[in-house]
């Protein structure tokens, strides 16, 4: 099983989403992927199926060369082994826990929280809860608890839409910057090709009738 | 394991009957008259000892020409007041000169109607199988009696009951054998149950029970004369028929019946005030329940159901939120069943189930955990109850917890028990305390369960709702039971009052997570 394991990220499954069937075929060398294609297309199952929360998918995951899923053989890795930073698109931070400890909840110590909190400019809101923040200021502490969890892969769906022009480039390149120190893979889904040129090598299109690779 | 034969579900129906007081039974003859506008019929209220025999004796007068006579049985302490509100009945039948003097006091009789019909005796029962031999009052007193029934201390068997085991001699060695039932049928079905040792009730309830047998009558000597004062009303559509009713209840035929059931005939004839009236003497036990004491348990059972249910109720209602499996609809079923039983019905099951006859009830009283009249019995109960309330609470605070929060926790590292510690519980708690407020008011308020499972004991299993109950049956009870009142609706709304603020506070909790 292991021989052909060669690419960075194979994913081949089929899921049942609402009428239809999706289907997706992803096979690539690239360590930085976008996935394009309209709402509804099945992005955020995508990211769903990779971070091991959508347990309906019939197929195959392999990250890496290690097998995250296997339906046919029976193998499952559950998503608290997979170390992947998911970032939803309604971000779900914690409403109950302060920004502080929504960044740390996977573990991580004050410094790396401070550290983290510089780095996408949400230091100053440490002590604020969820409820009070703007969108922006949200998606950006998702974005944070995710990477203190110190994934192997990031998995980030829409990750810029609450965030205006200026800012969104800005934080891109550190986002960036932080993802090749430290050698991550990247997935990103997104309606919007502006998001995603900054941050992938490799662009694919998801629609109806699959998964396709775009120059 | 628990036996429901017919005869006791039988009983049980006609217990719930007395207990909810909702629903007077009402029976009718057929037989219109020639006399009377055809629809019209007599309107009898009827103390609920008569329960047997009144509908006999009136199908004796209708086969004999009568007009149809309805009946509305209750307990004489619940019909009395009725009397003076304007229901237009014709007779009462009362099994209490007290309350019958109470309602002539208020003007409600015609005085010159009022009779003693029927006299009763107070005898000792024991289970009919395996009962154990008494052969008089000093038997009581015997180490393997450990429990006497009787029925409240304000109704009329509970009175002539003490005054009996007063004058004998034996009240200071069984006072605290004996447990309260709300009415003589519940101290009665104790007995043939085999719950109790002993039951101390009127001797037509024996006659009328086949699952128990009559071991000694007191001496008439021991006890007053026990009466059933019956008088037309004031306010009666139909007075000369009504007395015609009377009087025919006085004749051979109805005298007969009567007797079969076991009631003694009184020579008929007009009754004074107070000839007739021995008030029995009351010492030994105090007569009106204490409020206070009656409020404090009602908090202490109601927090202790409360508390004991909270690991299950989280248990289920979590189960039941997020989990799917085989015969989960069944679980979901038979948690909300006591939601809709008869409490009454409720407490008979846990009866047969915890009570110490049954293997089960039979352990926890050798391990010193007896469930019957006791604190434990009536916390159980409350329990039980509230429990529905309780899980369905819980269930939906849960469902209003997105599951993509504990998602998110997985691929954050965290298993699903420390997920469950850190998010689900957390974000559930203010819906879940809901619950737990939920059901502590439900169990404020629990009567039916708690009166059969764990009687009806002064200081153990006496709550507001029982004392309330305990206060109906005597005239002098209704002032007392204003501070109950008061007490029971303040609980009450204090309580709903902090379930209104935690379902908000859970709402807005939910609510936020979109706030872009």
């Amino acid at each position: 099983m292991g021989a052909e394991a060669k690419g960075v990220l194979q994913v081949d499954f089929q899921v049942r989403l609402g009428a239809r069937e999706l289907e997706v075929r992803l096979d690539t060398e690239s360590p930085a992927v976008a996935v394009f294609g309209p709402s509804g297309g099945g992005k955020s199952t995508l990211l769903r199926v990779l971070a091991g929360v959508e347990r309906r998918a019939r197929g195959s995951v392999r990250v890496r060369g290690r097998l995250w899923m296997d339906s046919d053989e029976g193998v499952f890795l559950p998503p608290w082994e997979r170390r992947v930073g998911w970032v939803p698109q309604e971000y779900l931070l914690f409403p109950h826990l302060r920004v502080r400890e929504n960044l740390s909840f996977a573990g991580a110590t004050l410094q790396e929280v401070q550290e983290v909190g510089e780095l996408l400019m949400v230091d100053h809101l440490l002590d604020r809860r969820p409820r009070g923040l703007s969108g922006g200021e949200q998606q950006r502490v998702a974005l944070g608890r995710a990477l203190l969890a110190k994934p192997r892969m990031l998995l980030l769906d829409e990750p810029f839409s609450a965030l205006d022009r200026p800012l969104r480039s800005h934080v891109a390149s550190r986002l960036r910057g932080y993802v090749q120190e430290r050698g991550l893979l990247l997935l990103l889904v997104s309606h919007d090709e502006a998001d995603a040129v900054a941050l992938a090598q490799e662009h694919w299109l998801l629609s109806e009738g699959g998964l396709e690779r775009v120059e | 394991m628990f036996r429901l034969p017919v005869r006791a579900v039988a009983g049980l129906f006609v217990f719930s009957l007395l207990l909810s007081g909702a629903q007077p039974r009402t029976l009718s003859g057929k037989a219109p008259s020639l006399m009377e506008p055809p629809d019209s019929a007599l309107l009898v209220l009827a103390a609920a000892s008569l329960a047997d025999v009144l509908p006999r004796v009136a199908q004796l007068w209708t086969d004999a020409g009568g007009i149809p006579v309805r009946f509305s049985f209750d307990a004489t302490s619940r019909l009395a007041p009725q009397t003076l509100q304007g229901v237009p009945a014709d007779l009462f039948f009362s099994a209490d000169q007290r309350w019958m003097d109470w309602v002539a006091e208020r003007g409600a009789l015609r005085d010159d109607t009022r009779v003693d019909l029927l006299g009763n005796e107070i005898v000792v029962v024991v289970p009919r199988d395996g009962g154990k031999k008494l052969l008089g009052p000093d038997d009581l007193m015997g180490p393997s009696i450990r429990h006497i029934a009787m029925a409240g201390e304000n109704v009329p068997a509970g009175r002539y009951g003490l005054a009996a085991l007063e004058a004998t001699g034996v009240w200071g060695q069984v006072a605290d054998r004996v447990v309260r039932g709300g009415n003589v049928r519940g101290a009665l079905e104790w007995v043939a149950l085999g719950e109790v040792e002993a039951g101390v009730v009127y001797r037509t309830d024996a006659t009328a029970e086949e699952r128990v047998r009559v071991a000694f009558t007191f001496a008439p000597e021991t006890y007053p004369l026990i009466s059933y004062p019956v008088a037309v009303l004031v306010q009666a559509p139909l007075p000369g028929t009504a007395l015609a009713f009377l009087e025919f209840c006085q004749s051979d035929g109805a005298t007969r019946v009567f007797q079969e059931a076991g009631f003694l005939s009184l020579r008929p004839g007009p009754t004074g005030h107070s000839e007739v009236t021995q008030l029995p003497r009351e010492s030994g036990s105090p007569l009106l329940p204490s409020p206070w004491s009656a409020i404090r348990l009602s908090f202490l059972v109601a927090l202790a159901a409360t508390l004991a249910g909270f690991v299950p109720a989280v248990w289920l209602g979590w189960i039941l939120a997020r989990k799917d499996f085989f015969g989960k609809s069944v679980i979901a079923t038979v948690a909300l069943v006591p939601l809709v039983l008869p409490p009454v019905v409720t407490g008979f099951i846990l009866l047969s189930i915890l009570g110490t006859q049954s293997p089960v009830g039979a352990r926890l009283a050798a391990l010193g955990l007896p469930i019957p009249f006791t604190l434990l019995g009536a916390i159980l109960a409350a329990l039980t109850v509230g429990f529905p309330l309780y899980v369905v609470s819980v269930r939906n605070a849960f469902q209003a917890v997105d599951s993509s929060y504990e998602e998110v926790a997985w691929t954050l590292g965290r298993r699903p028990w420390p997920t469950f510690v850190r998010v689900t519980f957390p974000l559930a708690l203010p819906g879940i305390a809901a619950g737990a407020v939920l059901a502590f008011a439900r169990a404020l308020g629990e009567f039916g369960a708690t009166v059969v499972l764990a009687g009806n004991v002064e200081g153990s299993t006496r709550t507001i709702a029982l004392a309330v109950y305990t206060l109906l049956e005597s005239p002098q009870g209704r002032e007392a039971i204003w501070v109950l009142v008061g007490a029971s609706v303040v609980l009450s709304l204090v309580a709903l009052l902090g379930f209104e603020a935690l379902s908000r506070h859970q709402r807005r909790q939910m609510g936020a997570r979109h706030g872009r």
